[in-house]
């Protein structure tokens, strides 16, 4: 298994695709956060307005609210990861160099066992880059002001970390069961930027903010994934700095929480833990799905 | 573990696609030591049948093993079968010498082997070329390059002469022969016999996905008959001449001359002289092989084989770049026909003598001849 997951990274670094897809990730991951900070007044202007604020009299710069834009610029750039992944069987197949790799492996289950654990690699290898990036356009966006806390970034880092590499695998089997490079590209692109995200926008209006469908599809729950932790950190601040005034109702932090998961980016999700789990069993589905046709396909 | 014989043994090999028959109850045994030639016209099944000793394609019914085991069963299986097959692919931003790089690590030699095969294929100086910037030649060097990384024990090619040059040819023939002496196995696949001609030892000519001919080239070639044309000055004079010499397979052909099957060129002319008929042209002519080839093969793209040919207008003679090409009429009543070997078992119906037969085909309807000099000269 060495062997082979030691030829996958050969296979991976003697071309050019993963600098040019983390290049590009990097600054979508660092535009998208800087430039979500400096929208930063509007937003956070909106929020200080919300009852839940005013009758907290909480003081916006209390509220961490950066973890906000490192969460939508985690779920921006996991697109390449996803990407990433998707051609890793895709392109073997496309280009017909899948026949060497299988003739060169003891057999398909050990290729493509070497194959998901070096991408699962590779996918938290985005992560930690997507994650630098963010936060340096943070940085660099709100000038200093509002970071959050270490812990809540680095829990969030976390989830953004496990986010790219399930979406690796999940690519990765998307590949494997469409078979073509294009195919593959096209369907990925169309879901991650059209399709999961309106889903989750009509899901979400139809249920009127709560946790729904929307957080149980792939798309939801990967942005649940990440925006949970978030929504759930500026939830419990909100909750610290009200301590005290009685009016703050559980029905309107419940809302503010939803507001907060909306900034985030995870609509309709079913919290932290639960929305991992959906997404990991998601990945696992397809990648599953996709190293079950790749061992039953005929190389001709 | 496999059991280091080097022999590849392909037993009732069956492959649909769909509804379409690919491969029909194929069997065959490939020895080490010698290079077996795998012939048939395109669509034959050829590249199937290799994809399926190799693993790439699942079988419908059958067995082929290397080794014994089936590919996914050799543990490494690089160290045991290297192969070139067509439609292989590089990726093209990939260097030649970082191609071999990947699947040297994956299957654990170490890099050093990677410019010893570069060498071995003169492909030194490109070693560090994009592979998409590669000729069809260049291509199928490095695929042999892949194929030898492991020190293999047996060499599958399909179709390694296409897009090579007459000298890429001359110098594979060279590599395949000193690899088999070795002791190794080769096993290569041609629609043309003349491209391996030279090359094989062993043929397995297939059609239709079944088997049409098994055993060693030589016993292929010695069961061509000669014929020989004779334009003498008195045809009957001549048949009678012959006949009381017991050469009766004579017959009519094309410009007043006469076929004469199962003799020399020699007797014929001693003959006539003792007769006292003048001859006015006299020639030996084989049958060459890439014509019995196209008999054992032909009828897969037509409705009806051609049964029973004329002399000189052999319908499917273009093959092989010689039309009209000499070849010796089937006398009717001989089972010389589309089907030579019918007496062989219809393929159908299993081998019947499977894994028995590997050095001579199992009935030879043909009359051997061993005046048949001609050929000597080929090897």
């Amino acid at each position: 298994m060495g062997k082979l997951i030691k030829a996958e990274f050969r296979k991976i670094l003697s071309t050019k695709l993963w600098w040019g897809l983390l290049i590009i990730a990097l600054l979508v991951a660092g535009a998208w956060a800087g430039m979500l900070s400096s929208v930063f007044d509007g937003l956070a202007e909106e929020l200080s307005r919300s009852e839940v604020m005013r009758l907290a009299g909480l003081q916006l710069d209390e509220i961490s609210f950066s973890v906000v834009f490192l969460t939508r610029a985690i779920n921006i750039a996991t697109i390449f990861p996803m990407l990433f992944g998707g051609l890793a069987i895709a392109s073997e197949l496309g280009r017909k160099t899948i026949t060497t790799s299988f003739l060169t492996a003891p057999n398909r289950s050990m290729l493509l066992g070497a194959k998901g654990i070096t991408y699962a690699i590779w996918g938290a290898i985005y992560g930690i880059a997507i994650i630098c990036a963010a936060t340096l356009g943070i940085v660099i966006g709100t000038g200093g002001d509002h970071l959050v806390s270490f812990t809540t970034w680095l829990s969030t880092a976390a989830a953004g970390v496990l986010s790219c590499v399930l979406w690796t695998l999940l690519g990765l089997g998307v590949g494997a069961l469409i078979g073509s490079p294009v195919g593959t590209v096209i369907v990925l692109l169309v879901y991650g930027l059209a399709i999961g995200p309106i889903s989750d926008l009509v899901f979400t209006g139809f249920a009127e903010g709560d946790a729904n469908v929307a957080g149980a599809l792939p798309n939801g729950a990967a942005n649940g994934l990440t925006g949970s932790t978030a929504a759930d950190t500026l939830a419990d601040e909100i909750q610290a700095n009200a301590t005290g005034v009685s009016s703050v109702s559980s029905d309107l932090l419940e809302g503010f929480q939803d507001t907060a998961r909306l900034a985030a980016g995870g609509l309709g999700s079913f919290g932290l833990l639960a929305s991992a789990a959906i997404f990991f069993a998601w990945a696992m589905l397809f990648f599953a799905l996709g190293l079950w046709r790749t061992q039953s396909r005929d190389i001709t | 573990m496999h059991d280091g014989s080097g022999r590849i043994e392909v037993r009732q090999l069956s492959k649909n696609f769909g509804s379409v028959q690919a491969v029909a109850n194929l069997s065959f045994t490939v020895e080490p030591g010698s290079v077996t030639g795998f012939l048939g016209p395109n669509g034959a099944g050829k590249t199937t049948t290799l994809r399926m000793i190799l693993g790439l394609v699942t079988p419908s019914e059958g067995t082929a093993t290397i080794n014994g085991l089936p590919h996914d069963k050799l543990g490494n299986p690089a160290r045991v079968v290297g192969s070139v097959l067509e439609n292989e692919g590089f990726h093209p931003k990939r260097t030649a010498r970082n191609h071999l790089k990947v699947y040297a690590a994956a299957i654990g030699v170490p890099d050093q082997r990677v410019d010893d095969v570069l060498t071995a294929v003169g492909l030194t100086e490109a070693g560090d070329r994009h592979a998409g910037g590669f000729s069809l030649g260049m291509r199928q060097r490095l695929a042999l390059a892949t194929a030898l990384l492991g020190d293999p024990q047996v060499l599958v090619l399909d179709e390694p002469a296409n897009g090579l040059d007459p000298e890429g040819i001359a110098w594979l023939r060279g590599f395949l022969r000193d690899f088999a002496k070795q002791g190794r196995t080769v096993l290569v696949s041609s629609h043309l016999l003349a491209e391996v001609e030279q090359t094989i030892d062993q043929v397995v000519i297939i059609s239709h996905g079944q088997t049409m001919y098994y055993g060693q080239l030589d016993d292929l070639r010695n069961a061509q008959r000669p014929r020989v044309l004779v334009l003498p000055s008195d045809q009957n004079a001549l048949t009678r001449a012959l006949r009381e010499e017991r050469i009766s397979e004579i017959e009519p052909a094309d410009g007043g001359r006469l076929a004469v099957m199962n003799t020399s060129a020699r007797q014929v002319g001693d003959i006539a002289l003792r007769a006292g008929v003048a001859i006015y042209g006299l020639e030996e002519r084989h049958a060459d092989l890439e014509n019995l080839f196209f008999q054992l093969t032909s009828g897969q793209y037509t409705a009806a084989p051609p049964q029973h040919q004329q002399y000189g207008q052999e319908p499917g003679a273009p093959y092989g770049g010689q039309p009209g090409a000499p070849y010796q009429a089937p006398p009717p009543g001989t089972p010389y026909g589309a089907q030579p070997y019918s007496g062989y078992g219809s393929p159908q119906d299993g081998w019947p003598q499977q894994g028995a037969v590997p050095t001579h085909p199992p009935q030879q309807p043909y009359q051997q001849d061993e005046g048949n000099t001609g050929w000597g000269g080929q090897r």
